[in-house]
């Protein structure tokens, strides 16, 4: 054709702000000027094939064109530098991509549950609000550190609202906090400081086993604990009701409020099937409730 | 961190780290093998052993020392047993030990900060040198392969000792300090 690589755009691809304003130069080559009969005068500017009003040029001198926009919200792919030559067909120069985009927000609401998965396993799951949409590729990272030591970052898989991290250390007071970076800035949320065994919620009552014994009102419940007294020591919350009703009654907390692998519930109604469900949580209260235990049924004996 | 907690979260990390060592020994005898693993092996400790910081102490001795030379012995005990620790750690062959050795290398990196804390929170200086675990003393490496478990039995054996007196000496510490320094655990803490 006419013109063969006959220039250049700067910035090459830029990445902008939405919202700013925005300067690009087709520079041509001086090689082409000569050849071509062509000048910066002739240069057309196009977005995806629209024309950008001539106000918005400038001819900065004979082989450079300036193109601004006020407003990058008028932005799109491809900017084209083109050339419409004295009787000729109007050929293209050069284009780039533009992106437009947004800075990350600070990441907001960070929070933390570490959960029990199995007897000797514990995960911490974070979550946070990641803030507005950016338009642009972000990477968020969740970071955790004791003074002296980093930790590896925990780098969200598909989503940019949440990470588990698999090692877990506790009784050591941890910073966590969530970065987000992207090609216009980076953001760092306020840290969070939290000794991991505050924020616990242990898997619930193992093996619920319900036994009648001599009196008419009572039935004992027997369970295992699977998180061990070396980790935390635990309390408990139990509820029962009679099968067929759906009014859940609840032992007083403060007869479980202790460590315990059994307790006698009382004052039941004789020769009657009831159905028991349990939960524990950090005995000082820290941390979560675990979920519900496995409901079991058991029968009082006769009066 | 007000001196009580950090006495109290020191001493729950002692009682968790017992009790993290408990199974990992265990485990990591079974692999080392006879007669390691068995109950009632009790080796006389080799002078090669003498690098390992010694947890056979003179009780009345040690009761009799203050808080602050306490608690530095503790501090430098730890990190000379991490560093030695660690170098056990590179070189276990199985993937599931080394993950449970480099979770404990963590979690005792985790008690040589929290006494180093609690001296900070009392007022006393850190035991001089890196706050990190200084590196091993260049030591002749075993020269076969039973003296090596050897070496490696009696690290446990020591770390084990050690962490049993620690528990007991951070409880002794915990019911020492004033009562208006110990805050509830349920206040929020800083850093």
């Amino acid at each position: 054709g006419l013109v063969q690589s006959c220039g250049h755009i700067i910035p090459e691809s830029p990445v902008l702000a939405l919202g700013s304003n925005f300067t690009a130069l087709c520079i041509l080559n001086e090689s082409c000027l000569d050849f071509g009969n062509i000048y910066a005068s002739q240069i057309i500017w196009k977005i995806k094939n629209r024309l950008v009003p001539k106000e918005q040029y400038r001819e900065i001198n004979r082989t450079v064109s300036s193109v601004t926009f006020n407003d990058t919200s008028a932005l799109a792919t491809p900017l084209t530098c083109n050339i419409l030559a004295d009787g000729q067909i109007e050929q293209n120069i050069y284009g780039i991509t533009v992106t437009v985009g947004l800075p990350p927000e600070k990441p907001k609401n960070l929070s933390c549950i570490v959960h029990q998965v199995s007897r000797f396993t514990y995960v911490m799951t974070c979550t946070w609000n990641p803030g507005r949409h950016t338009f642009l590729d972000t990477q968020f990272k969740l970071r955790y550190s004791w003074p002296e030591e980093i930790f590896p970052d925990c780098i969200p898989k598909d989503v940019n609202n949440s990470c588990t991290i698999t090692d877990i250390q506790f009784f050591v007071n941890t910073e966590i906090w969530v970065e987000a970076t992207n090609a216009l800035g980076q953001a760092e949320s306020d840290p969070l400081v939290v000794d991991p065994i505050d924020i616990v919620k242990p898997l619930s009552p193992q093996n619920v086993s319900v036994s009648s014994g001599v009196l008419p009102t009572v039935l004992k419940l027997s369970w295992e604990n699977w998180i061990s007294d070396a980790v935390m020591t635990l309390k408990f919350n139990i509820r029962y009701r009679i099968v067929g009703d759906t009014n859940w009654m609840e032992v007083p907390s403060e007869d479980t409020a202790s460590p315990r692998t059994s307790f006698s519930v009382q004052g039941l109604r004789p020769y009657t099937e009831y159905v028991f469900s349990i939960r524990c949580m950090k005995e000082d209260g820290e941390g979560y409730w675990s979920d519900w235990s496995e409901e079991k049924t058991g029968i009082t004996p006769e009066d | 961190l007000g001196a009580g907690q950090s006495i109290q979260q020191t001493y729950d990390l002692t009682r968790y780290l017992e009790h993290q060592l408990r199974t990992l020994a265990g485990t990591y005898l079974n692999y080392l093998g006879p007669p390691f693993n068995e109950p009632d092996f009790n080796p006389p400790r080799l002078a090669r052993a003498e690098r390992v910081p010694s947890a056979t102490v003179d009780l009345d001795l040690w009761r009799g020392l203050t808080d602050n030379a306490r608690l530095a012995a503790n501090y430098r005990a730890y990190s000379r047993l991490l560093c030695y620790l660690r170098v056990l750690d590179g070189q276990v062959g199985t993937a599931e030990l080394r993950h449970r050795l480099t979770h404990f290398c963590a979690s005792l990196q985790g008690l040589v900060l929290s006494i180093g804390g609690v001296m900070s929170s009392l007022g006393y200086p850190l035991p001089a040198g890196p706050a990190g675990p200084p590196t091993p003393p260049s030591t002749p490496a075993a020269p076969n392969d039973f003296l090596k478990k050897m070496d490696d039995f009696w690290l446990l054996k020591e770390l084990q000792t050690w962490l049993w007196r620690s528990a007991k000496d951070f409880n002794r510490l915990k019911k020492k300090v004033p009562p208006a320094v110990v805050t509830l655990r349920l206040e929020a803490r800083g850093f």
